[in-house]
This record gives structure tokens, sequence and C-alpha cells, in this order.
């Protein structure tokens, strides 16, 4: 959780310090790792949507599509586990790892933060402020279109994956109640699909944040999240 | 209204009162009151449909190439006949053509449900009224059998066959448990048939259903399932691949050699077993000539059955196509079902609302507005009717009427039309005077119960040697290197105009079926059909005109008063489809919010 | 005597060795291991007939049609022999009062012993008049048979979920039975229709063995319902394979490649067509070249066309698939960021231009 204190420390370090740690090595494994399955997810599921063109010749000579599954599957338990591992760090590691898990929506500062943040994004505020961890706004697009979405991602489509494993499978006794719970199988193919849509416009928007923040706020991005090291240019 | 006359008929309602609610043995749910005189005969008649789907509302704004699958759910009786069709409607609007084996196997298919349905209908839904299941025990199985053999060279007609049949019968009669024959009107001086002949039917019945299941694997063949068989808009679904790779994943020689066994035996089946059957107990009910109604007066088909491929004229139709009115049997009016005067449905009577319910309307301009009040003279409340009121609303059908004419469709009008064009049905004409000539009864006596029942045993033998002529069509279509069987030249929306609509129809097994479709930005915008049963089953208009039910059920007498077996009788012999009997769009720029959802 | 299915076998001329042969095999084929035989055996040659009360609501009769078709067993078998066919308004010899006396009979004689099988669902709009028997709403009847029902089976899609007049609007308000009925076991058979061996199968799984089948989540037959049409379809060595039919009638639909494309909701259907298929193991709709509609789904019908890969979302109320709204979204988030991107490019120049010229 961003804490007032934590801006505080952020400010002081700013014109005092030129780097702070703030990811931990298991949190930018997972980072990196978690974005490679996410672009595997991403492709595979838009082709098991809409397969790409017929393979010529026998069926017992290709698996195409039984190839571009087992991505996918494969991926999405990447994935899965990846979430949950980092489940895990946020409750054993720094209070950084636990930004995108919670949101301080008790905390009136860090809404006037949000609205700070907001008034950056939309031109109206001249001069960035710097934070050590996700800023406050990227932290609340983070806690949504990433952690819930996740979630919700997860929970579908091993809810999928069940139909292909069977009643009375692990995937089934957990995640087969979603199927009726959604209006059966193809509402559930049509919400995850939409899903990727949504996660991929956020990807879109996560990496050219990054990416102008690092050039406009003076302080590293992606560089944090290759090092660990925060670092302010002034 | 105690007593009036219309289209020649008296009708009185001031006798007794009686109900029949629900009719069973046919598709849906029907509810009938007759007035009887001091005679038991009915002076009075009151057809009702009892139930309401709404699909009218249901259809719009959905992909015209879907229709065929919703509409196919009207009825699963005459199971594919709406699909057909709706895909001819959507086809007609798009102005799509479709190949040679596409229509060649639509034209099957559509055969094989008459050959299905009707024998289905004769003895499962129908024979019940003739024959007399528990006289069947008092039969000899050894005259049984030389009667059965007497009339068919049927190879199941042993005596000790017939013994088998009867004393599983016994024991069935025996246990006490009676299932579907329990409260039925055995015994009564309305069955006629001698108990040798009641042990045939009997038979003949189990035979039957054991057999009518075989006859629809041509659906599952081409459609893949039955009831309810896939169709497809500009063609067939099923591709044809003779000797290439992957044949056995299409239709193949061995795909064609089941069809063809299943047709032939059907074939078999009708001649050998219906028939025969059919003139056996016809002969014992020939002094029974009631419920002819409306037939000898006012009769209309669609036609159906194009001959050469993609042409819907009444010149190419091998089930004839006009109408017959004020019973002039030399004049068959031609029948456009695009002319906003032929075609128009009445609501004076019916559980809809119309701004102005003294006219008809057209289907392209039909309004489907549930409204159900009943008249002020309703016997108890609306959720425990006694007894209807004729003179306000009182039915779940509309009105049709063609010209003003209230008409009836089916078989018999089908017949009857290619009866008279010898020239062009010599089949029809041939198998008519054969079976009259073997009753010895003239062939007024076809305006009847029993004539109704005849036609339709004389049209599925005619179905199903046309059903074999189009599967020899077929073959020698593939052996001239033919395998198209899909149009797909418009299958995308992006290639249809803005706006478009049309008509598709066919005979349905019950009688004249047509679809109306408007299709606007993609999308259907008006779909409405007018149904047989809305055509028979009709109840009365403006003008106080009864439909062919209700005039069909006129001076008939009953046995009994209490058993309804004459009446059942006769309603069977139409063959009622009630599920049909709703309407399936309303109008353009209707208000969907006036449809009152609770 | 009532006449039991064995001695309809030994009638047919099926030796005592066979028909133990055909119980142990149907001990087998439904996953009861071969001690079951012997139980089977004797429900079959002992039991009296259970008598069953077959209604129809708002329906359009193909689940009864699909019924008859059964070939194994045979119709006639399954009505003159096993069980009682008491009521059904398609079949029966009577009519009117003589038929609704029945209803009452078998209430008070069988009660809490017999069967009552739905086809077609009650419409609740109209005070229920939209569907009348006997002068009255079916639902009230509907209710009154169920009361003392042992179980209740409900036929098909309409039954199950609604099917077609269920579809939206919905204008009679078409209920599913098992939203009207509580308090009694109720077993899904959805399918429009079913197959006719699912359905004389159900049935005499629970004469047989005088226990309602194992049920889903969605309270199907798992021994039927329990795997999708996908899962054992022919042509997946295609859809793995990555061969689709890409237009009616081209080479892949000829070669009989994956229907994928064209909008077979096989992947998403549970049902037993592509093993089991239909009117005595024939074809079924793959095999004949369709794709699967999913008929047996919930809400099948409003799930957009049939021939559609991607299907809507109704919670959008404008008929939208997720790859119309997720494009739309990404499309729309792109052009944001460049737009974006823009005016921050544009902007720095110009604070570059003001730092400068200070």
């Amino acid at each position: 959780m961003l804490s007032q204190q934590d801006m505080l420390e952020a400010e002081r370090h700013g014109k005092q310090v030129r780097s702070i740690y703030v990811y931990e090595a298991p949190v930018r494994l997972w980072h990196w790792v978690n974005a490679l399955a996410m672009v595997v997810l991403a492709v595979t599921g838009y082709l098991i949507g809409l397969p790409p063109a017929s393979v010529p010749g026998e069926a017992a000579e290709h698996f195409l599509l039984g190839y571009i599954r087992f991505a996918h599957f494969t991926a999405g338990y990447v994935f899965a586990i990846g979430l949950l591992a980092r489940v895990y760090w946020a409750l054993v590691g720094n209070h950084h790892a636990r930004q995108i898990f919670m949101l301080p929506i008790t905390n009136k500062a860090w809404w006037s933060e949000v609205l700070f943040e907001l008034r950056w994004y939309l031109f109206l505020e001249k001069h960035p402020k710097k934070y050590v961890g996700h800023n406050p706004m990227a932290q609340l697009m983070m806690f949504f279109f990433f952690t819930v979405l996740a979630f919700g991602m997860v929970i579908t489509g091993f809810a999928l994956y069940s139909e292909g494993a069977g009643l009375g499978t692990w995937s089934d006794r957990l995640f087969g109640w979603v199927l009726p719970a959604l209006g059966g199988s193809m509402q559930t193919h049509s919400w995850h699909r939409l899903g990727m849509w949504i996660m991929m416009s956020f990807v879109l928007v996560h990496v050219y944040a990054a990416i102008r923040e690092d050039i406009m706020s003076r302080q590293s991005l992606i560089s944090t999240m290759v090092s660990g090291w925060r670092m302010f240019k002034d | 209204m105690s007593a009036y006359e219309t289209q020649g008929f008296k009708l009185d309602d001031s006798g007794k009162r009686v109900v029949v609610d629900p009719v069973c043995r046919i598709e849906g749910h029907l509810r009938v009151e007759v007035n009887l005189d001091k005679d038991n005969v009915i002076r009075n008649a009151v057809s009702t449909g009892t139930m309401w789907r709404g699909l009218e509302v249901i259809l719009k704004g959905r992909d015209p190439r879907d229709a065929w699958a919703f509409t196919e759910r009207i009825c699963g009786v005459c199971t594919g006949t709406h699909a057909l069709t709706s895909v001819r409607a959507v086809e007609d609007a798009l102005a799509i053509q479709i190949p040679e084996n596409a229509h060649l196997i639509r034209n099957i298919m559509q055969l094989n449900l008459y050959v299905h349905d009707h024998l289905v209908h004769f003895y499962h839904l129908h024979a019940l009224d003739w024959v007399d299941v528990v006289s069947a025990l008092k039969a000899d199985p050894k005259k049984t059998s030389e009667l059965a053999q007497s009339i068919s060279s049927w190879p199941l007609s042993s005596p000790g066959y017939f013994r088998d049949i009867q004393n599983r019968l016994k024991k069935f009669v025996e246990s006490g448990q009676l299932g579907p024959f329990m409260n039925g009107y055995w015994g009564s001086p309305a069955y006629k048939l001698p108990p040798e002949a009641n042990l045939m039917a009997v038979t003949h019945y189990l035979e039957a259903l054991d057999f009518q299941k075989e006859i629809v694997k041509v659906h599952t063949i081409f459609g893949g399932k039955n009831p309810h068989p896939n169709w497809l808009v500009g063609g067939v679904p099923c591709a044809i691949n003779l000797e290439g790779t992957g044949a056995v994943g299409a239709v193949n020689m061995e795909r064609l050699n089941l069809v063809k066994h299943v047709i032939d035996q059907a074939a078999e089946f009708v001649e050998k077993v219906y028939l025969p059957d059919l003139l056996a107990i016809a002969s014992f009910y020939k002094g029974w000539l009631y419920g002819g109604g409306l037939s000898s007066q006012a009769m209309l088909s669609y036609g159906d059955i194009p001959d050469k491929a993609n042409d819907y004229s009444a010149g190419n139709l091998l089930l004839p196509r006009g109408a017959i009115i004020n019973g002039k049997l030399d004049e068959i009016h031609p029948v456009d079902l695009k002319d906003p005067e032929q075609v128009q449905e009445f609501v004076t009577h019916s559980w809809y609302k119309y701004p102005d319910e003294s006219k008809g309307l057209h289907p392209f301009e039909g309004i489907t507005e549930p409204h159900f009040v009943l008249g002020k003279n309703t016997k108890g409340s609306k959720t425990r009717i006694e007894a209807l009121d004729e003179s306000g609303k009182y039915s779940w059908l509309k009105a049709p009427r063609w010209r003003g004419h209230a008409m009836e469709v089916g078989c018999l009008p089908r017949m009857v039309m290619a009866y008279l064009q010898p020239q062009r049905y010599p089949m029809v004409k041939d198998t008519i005077d054969m079976a009259l000539k073997q009753l010895d009864i003239p062939l007024t006596a076809l305006f009847s119960t029993l004539g109704r029942t005849a036609a339709r045993g004389i049209e599925t033998l005619y179905c199903a040697k046309l059903q074999q002529e189009m599967f020899a069509r077929l073959m020698a279509n593939l052996k001239a290197g033919d395998l198209n069987t899909a149009n797909i030249s418009k299958w995308e929306p992006s290639t249809w105009p803005k706006e478009a609509k049309g008509v598709g129809f066919t005979e349905a097994p019950r009688g004249a079926l047509g679809h109306w479709i408007k299709i606007k930005d993609g999308k259907i915008d008006n779909y409405q059909c007018v149904v047989p049963t809305t055509w028979n089953g009709s109840p009365r208009d403006p003008q106080g005109q009864i439909g062919a039910f209700e005039a069909s059920l006129l001076g008939t007498p009953l046995a009994k008063a209490d058993e309804p077996l004459e009446i059942l009788r006769t309603l069977h012999s139409f063959d009622p489809c009630l599920a049909c009997s709703t309407h399936v769009m309303s109008p353009e720029g209707q208000e969907m919010s006036s449809v009152k959802v609770r | 005597m009532t006449e039991t299915f064995y001695d309809v076998l030994r009638r047919q001329g099926i030796t005592r060795r066979s028909f133990l042969k055909f119980c142990s095999l149907t001990a087998t084929s439904l996953g009861l291991g071969s001690a079951a035989a012997p139980r089977i055996a004797h429900a079959l040659e002992t039991k009296p007939r259970t008598p069953v009360l077959w209604l129809h609501g708002l329906e359009c009769t193909c689940c009864s049609e699909s019924f008859i078709r059964s070939a194994h067993p045979l119709t006639k078998d399954v009505v003159l022999s096993m069980l009682s066919l008491d009521y059904d308004d398609t079949l029966m010899a009577a009519a009117g009062h003589q038929a609704e006396a029945i209803l009452e009979e078998v209430k008070k004689k069988y009660k809490g012993q017999y069967i009552v099988a739905v086809e077609g669902n009650p419409p609740l709009n109209e005070d229920g008049m939209f569907c009348i028997q006997g002068g009255r709403p079916f639902v009230e009847k509907l209710k009154e048979t169920c009361a003392d029902a042992k179980a209740i089976i409900s036929w098909g899609s309409c039954a199950s979920y609604g099917c077609v007049q269920a579809a939206k609007p919905n204008p009679t308000r078409a209920t599913p039975v098992h939203k009207v009925i509580t308090g009694k076991p109720i077993i899904n058979v959805p399918g429009c229709p079913p197959i006719a061996e699912v359905m004389t199968g159900v049935v005499t799984y629970m004469l047989t063995f005088d226990r309602i089948p194992e049920l889903d989540r969605q309270g199907r037959p798992k021994m039927f319902y329990g795997q999708r049409i996908h899962d054992k379809c022919y042509r997946r060595g295609h859809f793995d394979a990555g061969q689709f039919a890409e237009a009616w009638d081209d080479e892949g639909a000829r070669k009989g490649y994956c229907l994928y494309k064209m909008g077979c909701k096989g992947p998403t259907t549970y049902n037993a067509c592509s093993s089991m298929r239909w009117n005595g193991g024939v074809s079924w709709p793959v095999q004949s070249g369709h794709g699967c509609i999913g008929c047996s789904e919930d809400g099948f019908w409003d799930k957009g066309s049939f021939y559609d890969r991607v299907t809507q979302i109704k919670q959008f109320g404008v008929e939208s698939n997720a790859d119309q709204i997720g494009g739309t979204v990404a499309a729309v988030t792109g052009a944001a960021i460049a737009a974006h991107a823009a005016v921050t490019a544009l902007a720095r120049a110009r604070n570059k231009n003001a730092t400068n010229g200070e």
C-alpha cells in the first residue's frame, strides 16, 4: 500500500537519494514471465476462436490447433501459478509487492493523488510527481484491469479447461460451476474472449504509460522492472 | 344469437352443450364445444386453439439464415416443412437459385416427411377412431390371417403371427394397466369393424410403430437427425463426395444405398400394408359419410414439389396449386400469395387485437398482438372456462380467408385438384378411381371424414412413388458429374440488398403453409406464417362464416352423447397441428411494447 | 399377470442365456460392473409397470416424435411392457373428460409411485392462459399432477430450459419445469429433441434400478450429458490438425473437415450425439455436414447466429460479440494512446522551447 509516509519518503529520496530498491527479484521475475505468458495466451487464444486457414494433406500429419491449444493451456498454467506465487509474495515481500492487490480506498489523500495523476495525464498539471512504487492512478488501473481481470481470466479459463478435462477433475470441481453461472459454455467462451481484449488494451496503456513516464517524470520505470532499482533523474 | 345460416350450414346453439377438451391424439392443444339436438345430432360447433407461443415477436431482428431453425420448431410432427418454407422465403427475397442436387434432395426430404407423417397419422393418431382394440381380443387369428392374405401379399400374415400379437394384447389388457388405451371408447356402437379386422389393424398399429422410425432415416442422412433435421439457405448442408479422399465423411455410395433402401421399403409398406388396411377399414364405414364440411365447396392448396429447380409457378408443381370456391369443381382459380386481396387474416373472434377488426390483413401487413378477453356469455371465469361464448373472442387461432372465403386445406383439396387435372396427375386419378371402384362409392363420397382419410392414403402412395422418382433423378444428376449442393454466392449478408421481401410456401402434410419475410439491413424485419391448421381450425370471421373444423362437425349424429368418438374421428381426419397455429411475426414498425408482458 | 421385459424377450425367441448376457452387457455399458447384472435381470423379470403421466405444455411435440423413434428398446415394448403410459395427449385413445379422469385416478391409486414426464413448458403470463387445457391454465394441471409424483422427467429443451418460446423477449413467459415445481426430484433431458435412445435409456434406467440416474450441476444425467459433442466428435482429428471447412460445399466440406468455422457449437454443447448418433445410429448433424446448433444448451437461441464462431454477449443489449466489443475497446485504446502521445510530444516540445527561450 502506498502510504502518505511512502510518498513523503519518495519526495525526500528524490531530492536526496538517486535510487531506491523497489521491486524485489521474485516480483521482477514474475513480471516478465507473466508478460510472456500473456502474449502467448492472447495470440493462441485469438487463434483458438478464429483458427488460421486449413492446412493441406492428411489430418494425421498435422496437429496445428492441437499445438496452439497446448501452448494456450501451458501458458495458462504458467499465468495462473504465477498469479498464485505473486499473491504469496504479496504476503511475504516488501510493501510495494502488495500494491496491486489492495487499494487504500479509505485514504482521502490517496484519492486526491489519484485525481492529481488524472489531471497530469490530461495535461492539466505541468509537473509530475514521483513515486517509489506505482503511482496511485496506475495502482487503480492495475488493480482493476490486471489483478481483478487476471483472476477472472483464470477462473473462466479453467472452467473452459474443465470441459475437456471432464466431470470430476480438479478443474471441474473448482471451476465447473462457472459455466452454468455465466449462462453456458458458449457465453463463458465469449466472456473469456472479451476479457482477453480488455487485458490487451490494458497492456497497451501500461506499456505506453511506462515509456512516457520514463521520459516525462524524470524517474526510471522500465529499467526498474529489470534491476529493481528506481532511479531518480533530478 | 341462437340460430343463423352461413355457407349453407344452419347453426343452432339451443341444444345441450358438450365440451371436449383436450382433444387428444393431435399435435398441440385443441378444444371443441358442440351443441346437440334431442337426437344427439351436432347443430353448432366451436373450435378453439388453446395455445399461443409468440414466435412472432421472437424472430424479429434475427439473422434470416437462422430463421429455418426457429420456424422448424413450430412443429415437431411435420418437422422440416416449416424449415423448407423458411429457406424458400429467404431465397425468394434474396433471389437465390439452388443447385439441382439441393433441389432433388429437398424434394426427397419433403416427400419423405409426407410418407412418414401420413403413416403415423393413420395408425397412431387416427386408427383408434375406427378400430376397437378390445374387440381384437375376440378375433380368430386364422380368419384374421385369411383376411390379411386376401387383401395383400405382405408376408407377415400367418395365423401364428396374429395369434402372438393377440396373446400379447390379451396379457396387456389382463394386467389391468391399459396405458394409452385406458378409458377409450371400446365397445361403442360407433365402431363397425369385425374382430378380425380389428386384430389386423391393431397388429399393423404396432408394426407401423416399429417401421416408421426407419422412414425418417432419409432425413437423418441428409439433415443429420430427425425430428428437426438441418437445412441451409442456398442449398442443403450435406456435401456429396462419391469417390474422393474423405468420401466417408460425406454423402457417398453407402449413404445413397441406405436412402434407396429406406425409400423402397417405405413404398412397399404403403402399398402392401397402409393402403390395403385403409380400404379394408373404409369398406365397413362407407355408410358413415359425415364430416365433409367445407370440402365440397371451398378448397385451397398452395402446391409443392417443384419439378424443375427454382421454378415455383403452378405449372411446375407436382402437388397441385389452386383454389376452388362455391363448389365449382370445374374451375380452379390461380393463387397468388403476394396479392394483398387473396390471403387475409381476421381476428374478430381471435384473442388478438387489430386497429380495425372488421377488416382482414394480408400477411405482409399482419399484426399479432395478443388480447385475451372472453365473450360476455362465457360460463366460468378467466382461468376456469366451462363453456366459451363464440359471439366474442374464443380462440388463439386467427381466421384466414381466401378472397373472403373460409377454405379447407390439406390432402383432400390436393388430391381432388389433382384428380380434376388427370392429364397432369394421371397416377392420382387412377388410384382414386381404383379406390372408388373397389369401395363402390361415387366421387362425391370423398367429401367426408372418410374421404379425407382415404385421400391421405392415396397421397402417401403418390408421394412414396414420387420419392423413388426423385431419387432416380438424383442418381442421374450425380452420374452426369454434378456434385454441387450449395450456392454460396449470397451467403454473406454484405451481398444482400438493403431491403428485401419474399414468400416461401410448401404443402405441409396438413395443408397449405406460407411464410412471408421482410429483410432489412441483413436482419429479419417482419416474419409471418399462415399455417394449415389456422385455415382448418379457424374461428368465425366478421361475417360469421365458420371454419373447416366447425363446418365438418355439423349434422353428425353421436352414438352416445357423452362419448365424443365421432367428433374425434372427424377432427382427426384433418390431422390437426395446433402448435403450428402460431403467427410468427408482427409487422414493420409495430410497437413491441404493446405485447403484454407482465 | 403383467408382461415383463423378460417375458417380451422370451416371447421374441430370446433364450434365458442371451437374456442374462444382455443384462451383463447392460451393466457393463452403464459402468456398473458385472455384479449388477443379476439385479438387472431380477428387476426386468419381476417388476410391475410404473405409471407414467406424460403432460404437454407449450411445445412442438418433437420430443414425442423422437421417443417413438427409439430403436432399442422399441417404443412398442416400452409402452406395452416396461411402463404404463396412462396419460399422453398425443397417443391416448381417450379425450376430454375421459382423459382428464385418468389423471385423477392414477394420482389416487399410485400416490407417490408414478412418474410425470413433461414435454414443453408452462407460460406464466396472462394468468397462464397462453396454454389452456380443460378450460384451465396448463401450469395448474402441471402442479397438481406433479404433487404426488415420485419423480419428474423434463423432456427436451422446452421443459428443461424454455427453448424457442422462451427465446427473448419470451412474450408468454414460458418457464422451465424446475422453476415451477419444487421439492421433487427432476431430471432434465435437454435437446430439441433429445435422442430417442437417450429418452428410453433414462426411463429404463429409472425403472430398472429404481433410482434416478446421477445428475450433473444442471440436473442432466451424467451418462448422456457428461461430455461435449466435440469431445467425441469423429471430426476432432481435423480440428486438432487445423483442417476446416471454410464455406458450404467447399473442398473441406466434401472431405469431412471440421465444421468449427461454419459455426458448429459442438465444442460448447453437452450431448451424446457424436457417440450415440441419431435414428438408430444412422448419422448425426455434423456427419451430415451441418454444424451442431447447440440445441441441448440453455438459451441456445439467444447466443448469436448458428453460423457465427464468436457469439453474442447479450448483456450488452445490442447484439455484439466479444470480438466486436473487444476489438473496439483495443482500437479506441490504441487511438487514445496515439493521440495522447502526440499531445505529450507537442507539450514537451513547447515546454522545451519555452525553457530555451528563457
